[in-house]
């Protein structure tokens, strides 16, 4: 219908907000192209569980059971020992939390309750930066740094190679991590709760740890699983210092050199699938990958239902 | 009026307040608890200064003796000559890769997400997948790479399978930081787009992408930062550890598919070896690497703080 | 928004500004390392030669690969050294062009190559010996006679993680087998024993099996391997870091070639080896001579297809095994051939 509204010199007609046939054909190019491009990690998903499962149920079909839960992980020697890494990634992710979560929770209370807007400013963004260092130099810096000094001062008359080292490097490189997620979730909580706090008569530390962090209390868990998942899937770190590069005995000493899921995986790592030793050294490689996947999407779930929980409360 | 009422009489809770303003008792557990409180947040920031000022200190030497010369060396077994300047190209061109193939992708998907999808349970799927990626390993990214780019679609050890090993990686985090620069788009920026008769694609490239393109760029430049300094993947996908050589005149495309190293995969082989110069040598490429990560990250950072946009 | 691209572009800018010069710059080191003043003969010459296998004859090849490649600029390709066992897995593939190895080839692994149409020549290119190490803070432990070996590291050893725990097992061997593989040297040291050595897919193992273990091993009945539980690794490297050990832990024991642990003796010290004749050490001349008892040939294996196909495969053995080029087995620290094995190497490689 054309009906022409006149107010004054430029006449708005209704004709002209309908859309041109031009505009019409580049809106739903536009559409599609876009929700394809959505499709696409869709498809990424897909691909990861097919192409491990694939090799990972080969290796499944064809494992004895026994083989899983021998004295140790030896791939090229027929010794699948699933308890082995697992062992080894608990103690070192162990090792990691023991050290992340007490010094990434207190800079977190730090930054978020005590320290003035412009310490926070300052030193928030250098938290930042500092995640961001890559974890093969941390690898490095414990075989140089850390296993002679602190491992060395702890257990003395210990090896080179141990999961301690790698553990306490795997701490130091989520520390940032967790201190960051969790005084974001600190400094979300309204200052109304602490105001009040305040009016009741408590004094900070009281109102920081009995008001303020029991109300971001979701967030830090999720900082913490954050961290958690980071520590397990961490590769470069184990891969220099945690020793036992080609397999390992069951052990839960954290002294002893060990072997985790990442570090099973880098061994059998030649860019190809031409591995000698026992013919389902290959194939394990992928039912490693697949059950770490599942850890992590386990983690991720659980870290995700605490965040939920947090954008529900505000 | 002013007979005393219950309002009026002295409460516990106004005399423990009036006594704690001026009693002047000093709070020794509160002292002590925000001392410890500081020393942590210190530890955590201390630590990784040293580990910065020991590398440094140790790089120093290879940089003195040999200058830039170091930076344009090829590998070799020979500490002498021994060299990053493959390792530096191979990484740029792994992040070319990932711009190429990750932010188009990216970018696209999260607009999808934040703009057309509204709340289908298609979207609400989308969703999780991507916060789900994005929290997988490196790793398994790395053996995706190698079941699917260098074995089954035959890329072999190459850079092609290296770039697109780490497009795959670096793309949920994208679509998650970008999501995030666009939700923080008021909704009023759209609807007085859409008040004067624009449709929603020029809505989101004409009104909402401008506003929100600090945001966009700083989450893709600390994302490239990251893949700079991914290893895992690339060891899984073949990174040589070893000494190789390229033709300086092959073509673009030969070189794409031939051997390559990385920064960091270079850091992780020398690491290996005991050689009191090649201890040198690795915190030499460390350098160079934490250069460019912690410049680009620095500057993505001061640049957020500076233009986080207050609505 | 422009400010906010700004430095990041300018950073790429940058970077890919350096990565040009990079790119023209890593002709010219490579370039001006060629002897002295000489002209690089056959400037033509141009392919691609992929080597892969031992990480002992890696230092090797890999030294001749770039003396190789700085008089042939146009020549590429990669040195890899994942392990014997790992290198002809992609030899016999067909992946790789040369397989080095610190063995000669196993019966199973020319029977798959020769199902996969695989043809190559054996060649010998120089001797190493297989080193047993300990940290070089260990003064208890100077010689180990092959029983001893056996006794601390054999299939039969599993868990024993201090020295003494073998006490009993080496007397038992030396019981049954007398002074037939050397006088054992219990009671060990009371000590916590750490062993690091490389793993399956190397060939340094396998020949330590072969030189050290295996005659035992069949005398009891037992598989002939070493003990799982050990600290296995790939890199050579690596293996002279754990034996290194620390001051207060010194009692570690491992193997290694000698070019590689000759090159360590900061850190490691080479232990004399007794295979019944007396404690031998290890030297060149002893090496050399073949009466260290764990003496072996190392290897290159090249595809006789590529070396038709590819001129400049070709081209690298011929330097490989001229004057030249064999010198770098010295330069890498490991024991030459003697000249009849080269004159038989060269034979070998003429009539392919």
């Amino acid at each position: 219908m054309t009906a022409v509204v006149r107010h004054g010199p430029t006449a708005l007609r209704v004709d002209d907000l309908r859309i041109g046939r031009r505009r019409r054909v580049r809106e739903a190019v536009i559409r599609t192209a876009i929700t394809v491009s959505a499709t696409a990690s869709i498809l990424i998903s897909t691909l990861i569980v097919l192409s491990l499962i694939g090799n990972a149920l080969n290796f499944v079909q064809q494992v004895d059971p026994a083989q899983l839960v021998d004295e140790g992980w030896f791939p090229r020697r027929d010794m699948f020992s699933i308890p082995t890494i697992l062992a080894g990634t608990l103690v070192i992710s162990g090792v990691g939390m023991l050290i992340a979560t007490p010094l990434g929770i207190g800079a977190a209370i730090y930054l978020s309750e005590y320290a003035s807007d412009r310490v926070r400013k300052t030193l928030k963004p250098i938290l930042e930066v500092l995640a961001a260092v890559p974890s093969v130099v941390l690898g490095y810096f414990a075989i140089t740094v850390i296993s002679p000094t602190v491992v060395g001062t702890i257990h003395p008359g210990g090896q080179v190679f141990s999961m301690a080292a790698a553990g306490i490097a795997v701490g130091i490189l989520i520390t940032p991590l967790i201190a960051s997620v969790a005084e974001d979730a600190l400094h979300a909580v309204p200052s109304a709760l602490r105001e009040a706090s305040y009016g009741l008569g408590a004094r900070r530390l009281a109102t920081s740890v009995r008001v303020v962090v029991p109300a971001a209390i979701s967030g830090i868990v999720a900082a913490l699983i954050l961290g958690i998942s980071r520590a397990i899937g961490e590769t470069m770190i184990v891969a220099i210092a945690a020793g036992a590069a080609g397999g390992s005995l069951f052990t839960i000493n954290p002294f002893d050199p060990g072997i985790t899921m990442t570090a099973a995986m880098t061994a059998l790592a030649t860019g190809s699938d031409q591995v000698r030793g026992a013919s389902l050294a290959f194939p394990s490689l992928f039912f490693v990958g697949l059950l770490l996947f599942a850890i992590t999407l386990v983690l991720n779930f659980i870290s995700d239902a605490f965040v939920r929980r947090v954008r529900q409360r505000y | 009026m002013t007979a005393q009422t219950a309002a009026n009489r002295p409460s516990a809770a106004r005399s423990a307040v009036e006594a704690g303003l001026h009693s002047g008792r000093r709070d020794w557990t509160g002292m002590a608890a925000a001392l410890v409180l500081l020393l942590t947040l210190i530890a955590s920031l201390a630590i990784l200064f040293v580990l910065l000022a020991d590398v440094f200190s140790r790089a120093l030497p290879v940089f003195t003796s040999r200058g830039l010369d170091f930076l344009g060396a090829p590998s070799s077994l020979n500490p002498e000559i021994a060299g990053v300047g493959q390792a530096i190209v191979g990484s740029i061109v792994l992040t070319i890769f990932v711009i190429v193939i990750a932010l188009p992708i990216g970018i696209t998907a999260a607009v999808y997400l934040e703009e057309y999808a509204g709340d289908s349970r298609f979207a609400r799927f989308v969703n999780t997948n991507i916060r789900n990626l994005a929290g997988v390993p490196a790793i398994v990214y790395g053996l995706l790479g190698l079941a699917v780019f260098v074995t089954t679609l035959g890329a072999g050890r190459s850079l092609i399978a290296g770039g697109m090993t780490l497009a795959i990686l670096v793309l949920p985090i994208v679509v998650i930081t970008t999501a995030e620069a666009l939700r923080a788009v008021p909704l009023t920026i759209r609807e007085a787009a859409y008040g004067v008769g624009a449709t929603r694609s020029e809505v989101v490239t004409g009104h909402v992408l401008p506003y929100a393109m600090p945001g966009i760029l700083t989450g893709v430049v600390l994302t490239l930062a990251r893949a700079f300094g991914e290893t895992a993947p690339l060891i899984m996908v073949g990174a040589i550890t070893g000494v190789f050589r390229s033709d300086p005149q092959a073509s673009i495309a030969d070189r794409l598919q031939g051997p390559f190293t990385a920064l960091p995969t270079m850091v992780f082989s020398w690491a290996k070896q005991p050689q009191e110069e090649f201890r040198a040598l690795t915190a030499a490429a460390i350098v160079v690497l934490l250069v460019v990560i912690l410049a680009v990250n620095a500057g993505a950072i001061l640049l957020r703080n500076r233009y986080d946009r207050r609505w | 928004m422009k400010s906010a691209l700004r430095p990041g572009a300018l950073l790429f800018a940058g970077l890919l500004v350096l990565s040009a010069c990079q790119s023209s710059a890593s002709s010219s080191p490579s370039q001006s390392q060629a002897a002295g003043s000489e002209q690089p003969s056959a400037d033509n010459l141009s392919g691609d030669i992929q080597i892969s296998g031992s990480s002992t004859v890696q230092p090797i090849t890999s030294r001749v690969f770039e003396a190789f490649t700085a008089l042939h600029p146009n020549v590429t390709g990669f040195v890899d050294g994942p392990g014997t066992g790992d290198g002809f897995a992609l030899f016999c593939n067909g992946e790789t062009d040369i397989s080095d190895a610190s063995r000669a080839i196993k019966d199973e692994e020319a029977t798959t190559c020769a199902d996969a149409g695989i043809e190559y020549v054996g060649l010998k290119v120089g001797i190493d010996g297989l080193s047993v190490i300990t940290s070089v803070d260990n003064t208890a432990i100077e010689c180990l006679s092959l029983l001893d070996l056996y006794a601390l590291l054999g299939p039969e050893s599993q868990s024993f993680s201090n020295w003494s725990d073998a006490n009993d097992l080496a007397a038992e061997l030396a019981t049954q087998l007398g002074g037939d593989y050397g006088e054992s040297h219990a009671p060990y040291p009371d000590e916590t024993l750490t062993i690091s050595g490389p793993g399956e897919e190397s060939g340094t193992f396998d020949s330590f099996i072969e030189l050290a273990l295996s005659k035992i091993a069949a005398a009891r009945n037992q598989d002939a391997t070493t003990r799982p539980d050990y600290q296995a690794f790939a890199d050579d490297n690596v293996i002279i870091e754990g034996v290194a050990g620390t001051a207060d832990a010194p009692y570690t024991l491992g193997w290694v070639g000698f070019g590689v642990a000759s090159e360590n003796l900061d850190k490691v010290h080479l232990v004399a080896v007794d295979k019944g004749d007396g404690c031998t050490p290890a030297t060149e001349d002893t090496i050399a001579s073949a009466s260290y008892p764990l003496s072996r040939y190392l290897y290159i294996y090249p595809n006789l297809a590529s070396v038709t196909d590819k001129p400049a495969v070709q081209a690298f053995v011929d330097y490989y095994l001229s004057d030249e080029g064999i010198a770098n087995v010295a330069a890498a620290d490991y024991v030459p051939l003697a000249a009849s094995d080269l004159a038989a190497t060269r034979s070998a490689w003429e009539g392919r």
